[in-house]
Order: C-alpha cells, then sequence, then structure tokens
C-alpha cells in the first residue's frame, strides 16, 4: 500500500520549526511528507502540491497584518488550481483558531496547545479525541509490582520474630476504637447513608463507645466548640462550583515523559469547601493525589462526629459527610488518601475511608505513638485492626515515619516502619515505605546535609532497598525543614527533591506547598500552585537523566541498614513490641519521642 | 446583571511582591503594613521580609477569605 503522503510548506519568511516538528511526528506514524523552504511563492507551493499528487496539506503562518489575506488567496488558488476537493488542507500558526481557519477557506486550523497528535488525526482523516491526563493518572495500585520479599537474611530472621509476637499480645484485646470501628463496619451502610435512610441501629450503639462531647453530639445535637454546620443552601452553591471547575478541565501531565513519582499533594484547611478549592486546583494543576489532613483534636477525641462541618483551625474534621464531599468533588484518577496513623479513631477512619471511597490511607505505630501523642498499646491494638480494615478495602497504606522530625534517627524510625510494614503483610496489607526526604534534626546535628541534600537522602533509599522489595513514597512533604517564607527558595527546594525522588524512581511523592515554612495563616491555593508548576519544572529539566551514587551515599546507606539490624535486634530480645515502644528502643525520650498518653488504659480483653 | 465585587473573585488570599526601598527590615515591616492598610486591606500579614542592599524584598499577604468565612465566590 502506497504511503499517504502530506506536504508542509511554511509561509512564514523564516519560521518553519513547528513544520520539522510535526514533519518528524508524520514521518514516525508512517507518512511519506514533503516539507518545502519558507516563504515560497504561493503558485510554486500549489504547483507542488499538484506535482507531488499529495493528498494533505499543512501550511504554516503567524496571524499578522494583511495575512488574512494571504490565507484566503492560498485558499482561493487551489480552487482556482482545482485541487481543493481532492487535498486536505490545514493552516496552524501563532493565533490561529479553528473557526478563523475555516472562514478563510481551510479544513482545519492549529493554534497554541495544539499538539503533533492532532495533525496526524487530520492527515489520517480521523476525529482527534484530547487524552485527558486525567485518564493517564495512576488509581491503579502502587504496590501492586512488589513482592515484599525481605532481601536481608537477619532483618527477615528478625521481623520473622517480631510480627508473631505483636499478634500474640493483641490477641483478645480490644479497645473503644476497635469496637466503633465494628460498629461502623457492620451497622452503617454508605448506601443508605447516601439515600438519607435513617440506621436506627448504629445511631442507638455507636454513642456508647464515644466519649461524652461525641455522645452529646448524637443525642443532643450538640457540635464540637470550633466547628458549625453548612447549610443546604451551601451546598448547592459547592455542587455548582465544583461543576463549574470540572467545565474543560485540562489538566497537565507533571511528569513529562516519566511514569513515576505519583505526586500528591496535602489539604486540610478546615474548611471542606476551602479543601475543596484547593483539590480542584491541585487537579487542575497536574496533581495525581490528595491526603486529608485533620485536626489534632480529632485524633485526640473518642468517636467521630457526622455532618457537613466546618472547622476554625487547621485540620477539616472527619466525618462522613465532610469525606462525602470531598470525595464528590474528586476527578476520576485522581488518587485520595485519608490518614489514619494517630489518635484514637484509627481503625474506623480506615472504615469510614474505605466505605466511602478512598484509595489509600496511612497507619504507623511507631510515629503515631512515639511522635503524635497517642499511647501505644492503644495503637497497636487499634493498628492491627486498622491494617486488617485497610486489606478488607483493598486500600494500600503508607507507613510514615515522621518521628525523624522530631529527632528520632532514620534507622531507628526505619527499624519501626519495617516493623509496621512486615505486620501488614502479614494481615494481608500493602504497606508503601514513607521515608523521609527532609532536613531532620539528626542530620542538622549529625552534618550529613552540611554540603548538599542529596547523598543522605539518597542513602535513605538505596538502604531500604537494600532490605526489601517494596513501594517507596518519600513525604511527607518532601522537602521538609528545608523551605523558607520565600516563595521562590521554598518551590524551588520541592522540586529539587521532587527531581531527587524521580532519579531515584520512587513510587510517590508528597509536596508541600510553598507556604511551608509561613505559619502566620493558612496556605494558600496560589502557594499550592507554586510547587506543582516548580515540580513539573523539575521534571522537564531532568527527564531521564540520573545522578551518580557516590561513596558517601553508600556508606551512609551501609550504616543505616545496620543500625536497623540493631535495632530490630533489640526489640526482638526485649520479646515485647509494645514494651519496646515504651522503653524507647524505636526512639527514646533522649532521641525527642515520648510515648504518647492519648488512649492509655483504655486496652480491654475482648 | 449587577456585577460582583472584584474581591469576590479572590479565591483567599492576595499577595503583594515588591522591593521597598528602606534603611532596613523594621522600616520595611512597617512600610509594607502601611502600604497594605493604605490599599485597604484589613487582614493583613507578611509572609517573607528579607533586607539586602537597598530595601526589603517582601511578599504581603491580604486575606480576603479564610477557611470557614463565608465565599463570595460561591455566588458567582
Amino acid at each position: 500500500m502506497a504511503l499517504k503522503k502530506v506536504l508542509l510548506a511554511p509561509l512564514d519568511p523564516v519560521h518553519d520549526i513547528a513544520l520539522k516538528i510535526i514533519n518528524r511526528g508524520l514521518r514516525q506514524a508512517g507518512f511519506e511528507t514533503v516539507i518545502l523552504a519558507p516563504d515560497l511563492p504561493l503558485e510554486e507551493i500549489i504547483q507542488t502540491i499538484i506535482d507531488e499528487g499529495v493528498e494533505t496539506v499543512l501550511i504554516s503562518r503567524t496571524l499578522g497584518y494583511g495575512v488574512g489575506d494571504l490565507l484566503a488567496r492560498f485558499a482561493d488558488l487551489t480552487d482556482a488550481a482545482g485541487i481543493r476537493d481532492k487535498v486536505k488542507i490545514a493552516v496552524g500558526g501563532m493565533s490561529v483558531r479553528p473557526e478563523l481557519a475555516q472562514e478563510l477557506g481551510f479544513d482545519a486550523g492549529f493554534g497554541p496547545g495544539s499538539s503533533v497528535d492532532e495533525t496526524i488525526a487530520f492527515a489520517e482523516g480521523r476525529e482527534f479525541v484530547k487524552k485527558s491526563n486525567l485518564e493517564r493518572k495512576h488509581e491503579g495500585d502502587m504496590t501492586a509490582s512488589y513482592t515484599y520479599n525481605v532481601k536481608h537474611n537477619r532483618i527477615r530472621e528478625l521481623l520473622g520474630q517480631i510480627t508473631p509476637m505483636i499478634l500474640d499480645w493483641a490477641e483478645g484485646k480490644t479497645s473503644p476504637g476497635v469496637q466503633r470501628a465494628v460498629i461502623r463496619e457492620e451497622l452503617w451502610d454508605v448506601k443508605k447513608w447516601r439515600d438519607h435512610a435513617e440506621a436506627k441501629e448504629f445511631s442507638a450503639e455507636y454513642p456508647k463507645y464515644c466519649e461524652e462531647s461525641v455522645r452529646e453530639f448524637y443525642t443532643k445535637g450538640v457540635l464540637h466548640p470550633k466547628t458549625r454546620l453548612f447549610s443546604q443552601k451551601d451546598v448547592e452553591k459547592l455542587k455548582a462550583y465544583v461543576w463549574r471547575s470540572r467545565r474543560d478541565l485540562q489538566t497537565p501531565y507533571l511528569q513529562h515523559n516519566l511514569t513515576r513519582p505519583i505526586i500528591f499533594n496535602q489539604y486540610g484547611t478546615g474548611c471542606p469547601y476551602m479543601d475543596i478549592a484547593h483539590i480542584k486546583a491541585s487537579e487542575a494543576y497536574g496533581a495525581d493525589g490528595v491526603v486529608h489532613f485533620d485536626p489534632s483534636w480529632g485524633a485526640r477525641t473518642e468517636g467521630l462526629y457526622d455532618g457537613f462541618l466546618t472547622h476554625q483551625e487547621d485540620g477539616t474534621v472527619i466525618t462522613p459527610a465532610n469525606l462525602n464531599r470531598i470525595y464528590r468533588a474528586l476527578e476520576y484518577g485522581t488518587l485520595w488518601q485519608v490518614r489514619a496513623h494517630r489518635g484514637l479513631n484509627t481503625p474506623e477512619t480506615v472504615v469510614l475511608a474505605g466505605k466511602i471511597g478512598a484509595n489509600l490511607t496511612k497507619i504507623n505505630i511507631c510515629y503515631g505513638s512515639l511522635g503524635a501523642g497517642t499511647d501505644p498499646s492503644r495503637l497497636t491494638v487499634d493498628a492491627i485492626a486498622a491494617i486488617k480494615y485497610a486489606a478488607r478495602y483493598k486500600m494500600p497504606f503508607d507507613v510514615v515515619t515522621n518521628e525523624e522530625l522530631s529527632g528520632v534517627p532514620a534507622y531507628k524510625a526505619f527499624a519501626g516502619m519495617l516493623i509496621v510494614s512486615h505486620l501488614g503483610v502479614a494481615l494481608g496489607g500493602r504497606p508503601i515505605l514513607q521515608p523521609l526526604f527532609c532536613f531532620s534534626p539528626e542530620v542538622m546535628i549529625g552534618g550529613q546535609m552540611n554540603d548538599n541534600y542529596v547523598d543522605f537522602n539518597m542513602a535513605k533509599i538505596l538502604a531500604l532497598r537494600a532490605i526489601i522489595d517494596a513501594p517507596i513514597w518519600p513525604g511527607a512533604p518532601i522537602g521538609f525543614l528545608t523551605q523558607t517564607e520565600d516563595r521562590v527558595q521554598s518551590s524551588a527546594s520541592t522540586a529539587f527533591h521532587a527531581s531527587l525522588a524521580a532519579m531515584l524512581e520512587v513510587d510517590a511523592i508528597s509536596i508541600a506547598s510553598s507556604d511551608e515554612a509561613y505559619s502566620g495563616g493558612p496556605i494558600t491555593v496560589a502557594s499550592r500552585i507554586d510547587t506543582l508548576r516548580a515540580v513539573s519544572e523539575g521534571f522537564r529539566f531532568f527527564g531521564h537523566s540520573r545522578m551518580e551514587v557516590n561513596a558517601k551515599a553508600r556508606q551512609w546507606a551501609d550504616k543505616m541498614v545496620e543500625g536497623i539490624e540493631g535495632v530490630l535486634e533489640t526489640v526482638a530480645a526485649r520479646g515485647d513490641f509494645v514494651q519496646a515502644l515504651y522503653d524507647g528502643l524505636l526512639g527514646s525520650r533522649e532521641d525527642g519521642a515520648y510515648p504518647g498518653r492519648a488512649g492509655a488504659d483504655t486496652v480491654v480483653q475482648k | 446583571m449587577t456585577v460582583p465585587d472584584v474581591f469576590a473573585y479572590v479565591l483567599d488570599a492576595l499577595d503583594i511582591e515588591t522591593l521597598l526601598v528602606c534603611a532596613s527590615e523594621e522600616e520595611g515591616k512597617r512600610i509594607a503594613l502601611e502600604l497594605a492598610k493604605k490599599l485597604g486591606f484589613k487582614d493583613v500579614d507578611i509572609v517573607f521580609i528579607r533586607f539586602q542592599g537597598s530595601g526589603v524584598r517582601v511578599r504581603i499577604r491580604a486575606y480576603i477569605n479564610r477557611p470557614g468565612d463565608q465565599y463570595a465566590w460561591l455566588d458567582l
């Protein structure tokens, strides 16, 4: 079969770069092409079309004074030459619009933002369907390709001892948090709730396991003092806003020509409306996923409120109505993580998030109890239940290691992360390792980042990969404590960390806004866009290029693996994981880790 | 048709970035806040300020909406 022939003619005196790019695309797509020199007389172009017997003609011309007449004359000449009905003709260039092209007598017009694929579709005579980047997003499971095989022999043995130790300790124990999760799981039907059906049994049972303030909400309608309810009128306005945000939404693909990492943005302004505005802007600027932040008082409260509630401070209250409204505002393909890593509502949060439609959650006994205020016994019991629910709802969970920010050295935090991950796999879950890419107290004191931020972060990834075949999602957010209130510096730092993450081929990253270091007021939406744009530039700049792993990074990685093994030895020797947490084996008071007290003495035998 | 107040279009805040000619960071801060006041903003903060050379590089922020407010952009 003869190749289809396309003629490309730049009418501009000099500019023909776009046509050269299209020429390459057409050739790769199997077309035979003829590309002319710029600025030839129109009659000569017409004659070439006839001589070459082409089926498609693409001409380019930047619009300007008199150009409309020139293009119209070109169209007339094709008529006069008797080729107009035999040849498809399109014009492209700055300021060209399809409607204008049609008006001038062309079959199509390609203006700024048009792609090579569009011109190929035109030459092939088929309709061009622009592939939405939302469709390209990664609703797939980032854990799917990992085996969780522990490659390091001794660490495998130690984790193999610690996991049954934790499960044996937790056997027969429960907590009010676990009981509420069971009630939420068994007596609360999300479909019926969405249809406003009454859940009598749930309403009767649930408050029994809540603390007084939450119970008063269910029995007397008393709201938490820092919250207020939205009206139905507000809801209608929100729906209209979401609808407007969706219209013509075209999202950029931030990763350029990479497939990883997935990019998560955090939200949690306190107000679900403002959160949705942050989410819609994040989606519009290419974020692949969003992470829900709840207020810290919510984690210290036994029981979850309900209703569409706004909150006066940071963190958006977890209620079925808030989560549901946010879920419904998400675009198809946007990943959604609801955190359940600390506090007294961990298993129930996982159940609720799973029922409403979250893709991911966050669980870590060690960070939640050593760096986020929850009693180790309570969180161990609750996290086991939470992991089981996460597995049931097919929600992978990251095992965050933010205790590093309190001063716990990376190797201790990683030992805890590996324990929880190994436990997670044993319970049927799909954990994701979440090392911090941060300027932690450990390195501030130790000087590992005095020269650069690269080697120590790289060492973390090398160490984890030497131990286990598991997904890695640095966070949270990357570059923590490197950012300042200067938005250029903050965005640049985030972009550099993101680029390093991409070079290390990690699976995902969480990024901050350029307001990360500003504490005087709420984070603005514009500051979220700043870092998304910066990260995109980083990916564009580096593409598939890689950074060399130097001796320092290898040395630190080896030391980290050694340290992790040492910590696991001490935990295994203690014979009691929970006691090891209280005793500081996974982060001590000297390090800056304090076992939390929320939920102390609430674990009971079933 | 009534045209909404232009501030109704602001999602959360306005940032004003500039270099103010002054002799110190303190003076720059005072001028920045005075400038924001003169422009009619009430809920104002300085996100970033650095004195170097001839003045301060500053980012002044004026919140139009804080989370939990009644947002005028919902009525657009």
